[in-house]
């Protein structure tokens, strides 16, 4: 099964002997550079502020980076397949609201609301892989559209975010999920240790896994050795639609009420992440560990650049010229022979 | 083998420009529903008024759709131009003087600006060798940051003058910067640069084994780019009198769905500004449908992902056909 292994059936690029020498292929590299980035960070965190790389400063990052890297989540599995997911904003936004009115306060209500919130992340995820898979619209459209849709349904449905069941906040059980501890460490990154888990097993270890990253570097040569490309586009969809709602659940629980506009910074923070970990942009290159590396260290730098008392501007600056330069380190094409 | 019977020239010509022709359509669909619905809620039919606010509120558009078409040309996507319409709208509000001298050097200035963001843009995809939409997403961040410094609140000031010339309320003149902007295209497209956008978006590797100076070509797409996202700037700044240094951020994603409607494919080396031209006038004419058709507001954006998605497939399935056709 050579044929499904990734990234081999590109002639290896100079770098990549170089990295063999140390042992490590240029994807484990890349993975190697976003978890040095992040200690780098929380090292200068701390010099500039005492406590920002204490045990309690890491682990408040580390719950801002758990919402980035759930949606991330999805959107790694989409970009591995050279698709993208622009419908996470409202997704999310829709989840955290549909999560609350559900809910209703009540947490006798919560597994029945969870249940709803899930499945409608998993519709909207089903219906932009049908669209793509099936349809053939492209996946930049095709998302943008859905996007759309959910801002127009969430907005209207909910007249507005003014309806009655609209002033309820989340169910106690879920605000003390997302702000409890177990042995000291916030409960929510127990649930983000079991996405790394399950993502890592899908992606190394299944049939599934090897299916992504076959149809991340020719669709048309998976589906010639017998992977069904339709199948898994779509499901993967659904998994990313699914995961944006999870990420809308629990900024809910940590937040304690939804809000409009919710979603719109973890669009461009999921795609950002998963570059910054490595993974390639035109798919079938990358980790979800690497995805988990670039939302930590995405997340502490904006923790830092606020440390700094850098005003929003230098923060937005700063922001775009570190994924530039970022880029330029590791994310540069082969040079044209 | 007998050769195949040459078919009617403006039939290969209809065929040639099948994205241009079904956004045409779009269009004119959409007017029709437009004075259609105006007719039974205002029991006359639209008049000058309404034409002239239309054109002035979708002149924005049509340059930022424009903008994002030539980059799609080439094969590539601008996330920047959002952030680019910030800076420059917000550079306009601050610096525009009352003289004319000023608002000349302003303009110019405020273009070039723009010009030197897309060429940050271009520099980076070419010689960087970096994805274009990653690259746009880190500059629009970059973008937005400066406008923000620029303007950091809502403010500013256009003079009378500027707004009567950009975004005239007494009749539509500003179609004719729409004529312009073609004028300018239709020279662009005949040098070997503007052949050169075509075939690095067909066929990157073929284009530079076949003489086309891909880099050169591909750096001043991104800048055509930025020129024509500072212009929707300037035209965003005169409709609205004064400055937002945000007010551009949806103009990203609004210029992606211009360029949709306007039948270019996103997979580069097909397709007009016109086109998006064309796509922007019918996102406006949607906005429009669902404002008389007394839909609640909020619900517009629903309406609008499900006209895109229609669209796309309609394109799709039509443009399929012709070409089964086209085969037979």
């Amino acid at each position: 099964m050579t044929i499904l292994e990734p990234s081999t059936n590109e002639p290896p690029p100079a770098s990549a002997v170089r990295g063999a020498r140390l042992g490590v292929t240029p994807d484990q590299r890349r993975i190697l550079y976003a978890i040095v980035a992040a200690i780098l960070l929380f090292f200068i965190g701390g010099l500039i502020r005492p406590g920002f790389s204490s045990p309690s400063g890491i682990a408040a990052v580390l719950t801002v980076a758990c919402f980035v890297g759930l949606v991330a989540a999805g959107q790694t599995f989409v970009i591995l397949i050279g698709g993208i997911d622009l419908s996470v904003p409202w997704t999310l936004n829709a989840g955290a609201i549909l999560m609350m009115s559900t809910a209703a306060n009540s947490d006798a209500r919560m597994p029945f609301a969870l249940l709803v919130t899930l499945g409608m992340g998993a519709l909207v995820g089903l219906c932009n892989g049908v669209g793509i898979a099936v349809f053939g619209v492209p996946a930049v459209v095709m998302t943008l559209a859905m996007n759309g849709v959910l801002e127009g349904l969430t907005l209207g449905l909910s007249g507005g975010l003014t309806c009655s069941s609209c002033a309820a906040y989340a169910p106690p059980l879920l605000q003390a999920a997302a702000h409890g501890t177990i042995l000291g460490i916030p409960a929510i990154l127990y649930l983000w240790l079991g996405v790394i888990l399950l993502a890592s097993f899908i992606l190394s270890f299944t049939t599934f896994g090897r299916g992504t990253y076959a149809i991340g570097n020719g669709a048309r040569a998976s589906y010639l050795a017998g992977v069904n490309v339709t199948r898994t586009t779509i499901i993967l969809y659904v998994i990313s639609g699914a995961f944006s709602a999870l990420a809308g659940i629990m900024i809910l629980g940590f937040g304690g009420q939804a809000a409009l506009g919710l979603g719109d910074p973890y669009l461009f923070q999921s795609i950002a992440a998963a570059v910054i970990g490595g993974v390639y942009i035109l798919g079938g290159r990358g980790h979800y560990v690497g995805t988990v590396a670039g939302s930590i260290s995405l997340v502490a730098l904006v923790s830092v650049l606020m440390a700094m008392n850098m005003p929003e501007y230098g923060r937005s600056i700063t922001y775009g010229v570190i994924i530039l330069v970022l880029l330029l380190a590791y994310g540069r094409e082969t040079a044209e022979r | 083998m007998p050769q195949p019977k040459r078919k009617a020239a403006w039939i290969r010509l209809v065929e040639q420009n099948a994205g241009l022709v079904l956004s045409a359509v779009l269009l004119v669909i959409a007017i029709v529903l437009y004075c259609a619905i105006y007719y039974a809620a205002q029991g006359r039919l639209p008049g000058g008024f309404e034409l002239t606010t239309t054109v002035n509120n979708t002149m924005p558009l049509v340059f930022a759709g424009a903008a994002q078409a030539i980059v799609v040309i080439t094969g590539g996507i601008d996330l920047s131009v959002g952030g680019v319409i910030d800076l420059t709208n917000a550079l306009a509000a601050l610096y525009l003087g009352d003289s004319p001298l000023s608002m000349v050097l302003c303009t110019i200035g405020v273009i070039a600006v723009g010009g030197a963001c897309g060429l940050l843009n271009g520099l980076l995809v070419a010689y960087g060798r970096l994805q274009p939409i990653l690259v746009t997403l880190a500059t629009l961040a970059i973008f937005q940051g400066l406008a923000i410094r620029v303007l950091p609140a809502p403010g500013g000031s256009v003079p009378e003058a500027y707004t009567a010339i950009l975004a005239n309320f007494e009749a539509p003149y500003s179609l004719v910067f729409i004529v312009v902007l073609l004028v300018v295209w239709a020279l662009v497209r005949r040098t070997s640069i503007g052949v050169g956008i075509y075939a690095i978006g067909n066929d990157d590797l073929a284009a530079k084994s076949s003489g086309v100076k891909n880099l050169r070509s591909r750096v001043t797409a991104y800048v055509l780019s930025g020129m024509l996202a500072a212009v929707a700037g300037l035209f965003l700044v005169a409709n609205a009198t004064s400055g937002d240094p945000t007010t551009g951020n949806g103009y990203t994603l609004r210029s992606i769905v211009a360029v949709v409607l306007g039948g270019i494919s996103l997979f580069g080396g097909r397709g007009t500004p016109i086109s998006a031209v064309i796509g922007a006038f019918v996102s406006t004419m949607i906005v429009n449908i669902l404002f008389f058709a007394q839909i609640d507001p909020l619900y517009q954006s629903f309406f609008e992902g499900v006209f895109l998605v229609v669209a796309v497939l309609l394109t799709a399935i039509i443009s399929r056909l012709m070409r089964r056709r086209a085969v037979a």
